[in-house]
């Protein structure tokens, strides 16, 4: 009798084969392989198996190898280099024993190099690939330990926290530090950790011949970088990357001095990593003068080449400030603004507000934080926001940041679209990029805009390379002139913000929001938290910022004090409806609302 | 130039190779048969079943002692073996409601309904070293009179069921019914479905999952604090697919799993105060430590793990094959990239050592 079991085996009988991945498998890692070849550099997610190496041993390299390898292949392995390490031959013994592949060492005959850490000297040509094995995929995860906030900076390009790292470590020692697995930019898109081979190895796969691709068995990923990709180690403009050299080395058995060196003994000597390129040097079987003109040695360490200046400073990116349509005036608009927390949207609405007492929906339970608010801003105008505690005026800016999703109404900006786009109906991506350039915000708690961890000059190149800007000297000198502005010692500038005192950090905060000169600055409560001295100064100096800029400002605060230094009109809120407004002036000598005359009172006690 | 420059490589291998042969399969000890192993460390092939993620004793067993008894190593071996296998077929979903108990405690409460089945646990027996000087004395396997069992005693209503009677838990039943998240074939990385924390739980490695529930305590930034077990069982739970040509659902053999339910007080802000929320826990053969960690783990991922870092932490760090994987990684040569760290390090020294470097003053070195 057949049981079930059997009868299921036999259906699937032509698909067992002798092996150490099943056919679905390496259908399913080909799959991967050409959506990271169709997109350059993006880490394609698979199911990766387990094999018969520990993952960290080269399970995903050796999949992808599998993925991709036919009978009549010749393959190659290789470990630091190395064809006869125990790990190359290992893998080498594996794949040979269960494809029926060919192997060599001669990296000219094979058709696939399975690589750990190196790529070989000799070149690589058109139809060849390069599988490497990587351990840690994530180029990010020095900089965003989240893999969610990872697939998010991914996703839209922010990598403004990398290029923030490379700043801070070019301040810290004067040069860039990082060693292997440096990121590269490809194909202008996404960044990518180049597994970790050599800086030295990094040039080789830009506008290459051959085929890369990286699988990552552990982190189940896989990617690619196709013939004819641009690949760019992440560096500033004016900063050159530099390759590893060490000052008068040559291998001991073959004397070059042009190819990745490795310490040879203890006494300082060193040999070539890729043994297969040194052995035919000494037979005479290499072309050494070509791979002498391939080689990097442009980019040999050159300390005085390292933080020099370039004769002319490169245009600062940033956009023109946009010209008004005729017959508007405002930069920023609001109109019928609302939030609802809770059940009922609209339906919560009625029974709430100043006239009954309470922000809390008799109907739904739900708190109206916040209802038909609407307000207009022009450049070189300041609106003040003024409520208690509760009134709804974070909350209202909260909706025009896109901290918080706002219930019903529109937000426009003029420098979105002439002001024809609800800023309500975009993405989060795209709410985020502006508030790279076109609508900056200050906290109240410094901590919000600010990296505690990273110095003043380095907050603001977050902005700056946001924003697009790649010149060190450009982002110092920008930085260095915001600093000078808001009266932060430059002295100070290469210190981590978390050094600082309160008004310091407000003020780094306030320099980091000026640095791309945004048409549009909210603050919320700017100066909530600070001593009154410290307050009076940060308050002067946004005074003095507004007045000298076109700016369009929004100033949240429970402070008349603080509305009638900075704001020309103003909006009284009380439990989430706007009670009153008018020119500041006159609300703060002749208020009518009898809110307003309570504010007023308790600012002038 | 040929292929003897690998020699080296592989003669040294071969040798390891045979060393290690050498000392566990020629070892003066008689064989130990898979038979002995699955009888005598039960608890260990179990263990490697569930971290293999693959429920056969006998390839547990073999793994078991083809790895010395090193149980990680053994489920590497499991599933690496899995990995040449075809998937044939896919089970139909299992009713653990259908599961004929072993043992079945519920810790919460008095008289539950069903018995109170102690079963097979060293949970009373004292801690005490025995030292046989050899095999004990012949006895009957079976015992005496296998006791008659009613239908409740068999397969007992569940505990979460009397506190929904009571009206006492949030509900967290879903209407749809989405394809459960396969871990085997998908990467699990959050925000991940509730399917893919109970998958990824259900196969990890036991110790990780403890080790992650005890931090979830006593960590710096735990989130699990009023731990109350309802109910765990361990028994036999019915395998049943689809036949290939008639299409009906045939009962293919049975296996032996561990459930847990925990129960977690709500206290959070907008958490129904008035309620109880209830966790659970399944993985293969018994272990009930991993079945219970996982039942407070998966209360607590609902709860915090978008919040924190526990979602990230269940679905990335509790991979025996990938943390030890990437462990033991570090023994493979590293000496390229050593070199190119050094190389910086030498960089910064000869920097320094050629002048201080001009602290810039806010970038006016550069005019």
């Amino acid at each position: 009798m057949t049981s079930t079991l059997d009868t299921l085996l036999t259906e699937r009988e032509k698909d067992l084969h002798l092996g150490i991945l099943d056919e679905g498998a390496k259908r399913e890692i080909r799959r991967a392989t050409l959506t990271a070849v169709c997109v350059p550099g993006y880490q394609v997610p698979f199911g990766s198996r387990e094999m018969p190496v520990a993952r960290g041993w080269g399970s995903g390299g050796l999949q992808v190898t599998l993925g991709v390898i036919g009978a009549d292949d010749t393959v190659k392995v290789i470990d630091q280099g190395d064809d006869a390490g125990v790990n190359a031959t290992n893998l080498r013994r594996m794949i040979a024993a269960t494809t029926g592949c060919a192997g060599t060492a001669d990296t000219r005959e094979a058709t696939i190099v399975q690589t750990r850490h190196r790529v070989p000297e000799e070149r690589l040509r058109e139809g060849q690939v390069l599988v490497l094995q990587v351990p840690v995929p994530e180029p990010l995860r020095g900089v965003e330990k989240s893999v969610v906030e990872c697939a998010r900076m991914h996703a839209e390009g922010d990598y403004s926290a990398m290029w923030v790292s490379l700043y801070e470590d070019l301040v810290r020692n004067g040069m860039i530090t990082r060693t292997t697995g440096y990121p590269v930019l490809v194909g202008g898109r996404y960044v990518l950790a180049t597994t970790p081979i050599p800086r030295w190895d990094v040039p080789r796969l830009h506008e290459s011949e051959h085929l890369s691709l990286f699988g990552a068995g552990r982190e189940k990923r896989i990617y690619a970088i196709p013939p004819h990709t641009d690949v760019r180690p992440l560096t500033f403009d004016d900063v050159p990357f530099e390759v590893e050299h060490a000052p008068g080395a040559r291998c001991v058995l073959c004397g070059s001095d042009d190819v990745f060196l490795v310490e040879a003994g203890t006494t300082g000597a060193y040999a070539c990593s890729d043994t297969e390129w040194c052995a035919r040097v000494r037979e005479g079987d290499a072309d050494t003068e070509a791979h002498h003109a391939r080689a990097p040695l442009h980019l040999l360490p050159d300390p005085s080449a390292r933080l020099r200046a370039p004769a002319t400073t490169t245009a600062r990116p940033g956009r023109p400030r946009p010209v008004l349509p005729e017959g508007q005036d405002w930069a920023l608009r609001v109109d019928g603004l609302g939030k609802v927390f809770g059940p009922g949207a609209a339906d919560a609405v009625p029974g709430t507000g100043p006239e009954h007492g309470t922000a809390i929906s008799p109907a739904t339970g739900a708190i109206v934080a916040a209802w038909d608010v609407s307000f207009d801003v022009a450049p070189g105008e300041a609106l003040g926001v003024i409520g208690e505690s509760g009134s709804g005026k974070s909350t209202v800016l909260g909706c025009v940041i896109g901290d918080e999703q706002a219930t019903t109404g529109a937000v426009r900006l003029a420098a979105l679209d002439e002001g024809r786009t609800d800023l309500l109906t975009l993405p989060g991506d795209a709410r985020r990029r502006l508030r790279v350039d076109s609508m900056a915000v200050v906290h109240q708690n410094p901590a919000a805009g600010l990296d505690l961890r990273v110095t003043a000059g380095g907050n603001i190149a977050e902005r700056l390379t946001a924003a697009g800007w790649r010149s060190y000297h450009d982002i110092r000198r920008r930085a260095a002139e915001l600093l000078d502005r808001v009266e932060v010692p430059l002295t100070r500038m290469d210190d981590p913000v978390r050094t600082f005192s309160g008004g310091m950090r407000q003020r780094v905060q306030i320099a980091k929001a000026l640095a791309t000169e945004p048409p549009v600055l909210l603050l919320d409560e700017p100066t909530t938290g600070l001593d009154a001295s410290v307050a009076a100064g940060v308050l002067d100096l946004l005074r003095g910022l507004l007045a000298e800029r076109d700016i369009a400002a929004v100033v949240v605060s429970h402070d008349f004090a603080v509305i009638e230094a900075l704001t020309d009109r103003t909006l009284v809120m009380q439990l989430g409806r706007v009670v009153e407004r008018g020119l500041t002036d006159q609300l703060f000598h002749d208020p009518h609302h009898p809110y307003t005359q309570r504010l007023v009172a308790a600012a002038r006690r | 130039m040929g292929y003897s420059g690998a020699r080296g490589g592989l003669e040294a291998i071969l040798a390891a190779e045979d060393l290690v042969r050498r000392a566990r399969d020629h070892a003066p000890a008689p064989w130990a048969p898979n038979e002995q192993i699955t009888a005598r460390f039960r608890l260990a092939v179990d263990r490697v079943m569930g971290e293999a993620g693959l429920y056969h004793a006998d390839t547990s067993a073999a793994a078991l002692r083809q790895a010395e008894g090193d149980p990680l190593e053994a489920a590497h071996l499991v599933r690496a073996h899995r990995s040449t296998l075809p998937r044939l077929a896919v089970s139909e979903p299992i009713d653990p409601d259908e599961m004929v108990v072993l043992r079945r405690i519920v810790p919460a409460f008095r008289e539950p309904d069903g018995p109170q089945l102690l079963g097979r646990t060293t949970d009373y027996t004292g801690r005490l070293l025995e030292q046989p000087a050899g095999p004990p004395p012949r006895r009957s396997h079976t015992p005496a009179t296998p006791p008659e069992r009613t239908e409740t005693q068999r397969r007992p209503g569940r505990f979460l069921d009397l506190l929904r009677k009571l009206d006492l838990v949030v509900d967290h039943r879903r209407v749809d019914d989405p394809e459960p998240f396969d871990i085997t074939r998908k990467p699990a990385r959050p925000p991940a479905e509730r399917s893919a924390a109970l998958a990824s739980m259900a196969r990890a490695e036991t110790g990780a999952l403890v080790a992650l529930w005890y931090r979830s305590i006593l960590g710096p930034d735990g989130d699990i604090h009023e731990v109350t077990l309802g109910e765990v069982r361990h028994g036999r739970l019915p395998l049943r697919v689809r036949h290939p040509h008639t299409g009906n659902p045939v009962r293919v053999g049975e296996f032996r799993a561990t459930e847990a339910e925990a129960i977690e007080d709500l206290d959070g802000a907008d958490e129904d105060r008035s309620r109880f929320d209830v966790g659970y826990g399944l993985c293969f053969g018994h272990n009930e430590r991993k079945a219970i960690a996982m039942a407070n783990l998966d209360v607590a991922n609902r709860r915090f793990g978008r919040t924190g870092p526990l979602e990230q932490l269940l679905l990335l760090t509790t991979d025996g094959l990938d943390s030890a994987g990437f462990l033991e990684h570090l023994k493979l040569p590293h000496y390229v990239t050593f070199r190119s760290m050094v190389e910086r390090k030498q960089a910064m020294r000869a920097a320094a050592e050629a002048g201080p470097r001009v602290a810039e003053p806010a970038g006016q070195e550069c005019r």
